[in-house]
């Protein structure tokens, strides 16, 4: 779990390695313009473009090299991200020699790579890519102090041209490269106290995940004997509420039927409590490809008397291009089934709920919407947790098991979707889900 | 009426049993029951009833599901028809993609919840005893 979520955290850092190098490709751009046209520097401006034109083509080479990735190893993307901290430092160094060599103060933008470096890489890695901006660095510094390269002085910012004069070689090459190693050196210590920091977070979440589902096992242990029995109880309180057994005097079958009753409530409970109970154990559901307009369209035929018995009209939009979508048929429909009677449940006699089903290209929303009693806003953070009712609902409805909309966001959130809710004390309720295709 | 079908009861909770008994019995079916696989499968190939309702949760959890394998694979009994009760997501975490019918994972005829509603079970009784 650990190593996972650091090789996460690898991919994550190199996406963000091409996005600065976005930036880095629009900075070199404007300061080439500047420094040529603003400052007037005489610089070979062809062979700076044509640099800058090279770092922009890499860049879109690693993106779509990091997007088509398959073998997403730790050790895979090591390698790439060294490919491309070595690609950068050599795209630097071809900038800095033909805009000035070692008098372009741009030199110490190579500490820049280093901190990249340290916090992609192992230490070790990061001292190597430390040394390869050492070795481009004195091979430019040194071919054109040579005269193998030219070097372009830059007049104006330096008083003379300092190509040969070795002890500001000396000097700037000592200075630089040292910093280069200290600024790995400080980078890695820092990454690698974060790296450990996040190590333990992570295996200290894996324990508490571990405990929280010996927990689940329990309650479901428990909630599956007491459901045993209860199956029992009310499969001996039925026959006889329904005078299968012979016709009962009228204060019999009253207390009959209220502890049925109170036994159907309970099992109503139970089974909610074992249903959330087993998600939480299971990770994943199985999911296929299922027509979502035909359980939309089922879902509401589902909830449809109970409406009709309120006089609530009951209107489906949806919008055409939604057929197929991935997931698991069942649990979708149940959540639309769970939504839409809750929605009838609190919207008053006459009232309306709108269920509308839209395209928004690889994903789909499905709104649901009432003009029932809503939720007070300051219980609108809570309405998904576990047992939670807002206070108007218990109001309206004695029973409840607090379960529904925690099971119903389970249920989204394992096919990767959202669950949200916008709702207005007194003028209504929607209930957002966007689900991928 | 018409003679009842014999109906033959495979569960080991006396209540459920006696519960369905009434319900069943007071629309002349005739009832029998078995309180172990091993008895209940002994029991089907001896008397040939109409109908077989099975717990699932027997002993071990996959019992029922063993016991209604046994009977669909055995020649003679393979049309005897078997109402199994299960919350079959709940008690096999297999979710709704077998469905009764399904001959290699649930060979049964129809699956039900427990509690049975009264009327739920006599409908489920009538329409399996009728297209034997």
């Amino acid at each position: 779990m650990g190593i996972a979520a650091a090789r996460e955290g690898l991919l994550e850092r190199l996406y963000w390695l091409i996005k600065l190098r976005w930036l880095a490709v629009l900075g070199a751009f404007c300061t080439v313009l500047f420094v040529n046209h603003g400052l007037k520097f005489k610089l070979p401006i062809f062979p700076l473009y044509a640099t800058i034109a090279l770092l922009f083509m890499g860049n879109v080479a690693f993106f779509f090299r990091l997007i088509r990735l398959k073998n997403k190893s730790a050790l895979s993307m090591n390698r790439i991200a060294n490919v491309q901290i070595a690609f950068d430092l050599l795209v630097l160094a071809v900038l800095i020699h033909f805009s000035g060599g070692i008098e372009n103060p741009f030199i110490f933008y190579f500490i820049f790579h280093m901190i990249i470096a340290s916090t992609l890489l192992s230490r070790k890695a990061s001292f190597l890519q430390a040394t390869l901006a050492a070795v481009f660095f004195f091979a430019m510094v040194n071919l054109e102090y040579l005269g193998i390269l030219p070097h372009y002085c830059l007049k104006g910012f330096m008083i003379d041209c300092q190509r040969h004069n070795p002890i500001y070689l000396g000097g700037v090459s000592f200075v630089l490269v040292s910093t280069l190693y200290i600024a790995v050196y400080f980078a890695t210590s820092i990454a690698n106290r974060l790296k450990q920091r996040e190590m333990a977070l992570n295996i200290s979440n894996e324990q508490l995940r571990e405990k929280d589902n010996v927990k689940s096992e329990y309650v479901l242990r428990v909630s599956h004997d007491i459901k045993e029995d209860l199956a029992a109880i009310q499969g001996c309180l039925e026959p006889v509420a329904r005078g299968i057994t012979g016709e009962l005097n009228p204060k019999q079958l009253d207390l009959i039927q209220r502890a049925t009753r109170r036994t159907g409530s309970l099992l109503f409970f139970i089974k909610a409590l074992l249903e959330i109970t087993r998600m939480k154990l299971s990770r994943e559901v199985k999911m296929d490809y299922f027509s979502f307009s035909e359980t939309l369209s089922e879902a509401v035929a589902q909830i449809a008397s109970k409406a009709l018995d309120k006089n609530i009209s009951l209107n489906l939009y949806l919008e055409p291009g939604i057929n197929r979508i991935r997931g698991s048929k069942e649990y979708i429909q149940e959540t639309l089934v769970n939504l839409l009677a809750n929605s009838v449940k609190y919207t008053p006699r006459n009232g309306r709920i709108d269920l509308k089903g839209s395209d928004k290209g690889n994903r789909i929303l499905i709104d649901i919407s009432d003009n029932g009693i809503g939720i007070p806003k300051g219980e609108l953070p809570k309405i998904f947790e576990e047992f939670y009712r807002a206070s108007n609902a218990k109001e309206v409805e004695r029973d409840g098991t607090g379960l529904g909309l925690s099971i119903a966001k389970r249920i989204v959130e394992i096919h990767n979707g959202k669950i949200w809710v916008d709702s207005q004390e007194g003028k209504g309720s929607v209930f957002h889900i966007e689900l991928p295709k | 009426m018409e003679s009842k079908a014999r109906i033959l009861i495979i569960d080991d909770d006396p209540d459920i049993v006696q519960s369905m008994r009434v319900v069943l019995e007071s629309k002349n079916y005739r009832v029998e029951n078995a309180t172990s696989g091993e008895e209940g499968l002994r029991m089907v190939k001896a008397e040939k009833p109409d109908l077989v309702i099975l717990d699932v949760m027997m002993e071990t959890s996959d019992k029922g599901f063993d016991v209604a394998r046994k009977i669909k694979w055995d020649k003679d009994c393979k049309d005897i028809p078997i109402l199994m009760l299960t919350a079959i997501k709940e008690n096999t975490g297999l979710d709704f993609k077998n469905e009764a019918g399904d001959e290699v994972w649930l060979p049964v005829d129809d699956y039900c919840d427990k509690p049975l509603d009264p009327q739920v079970l006599i409908s489920k009784v009538e329409s399996l005893t009728k297209s034997n």
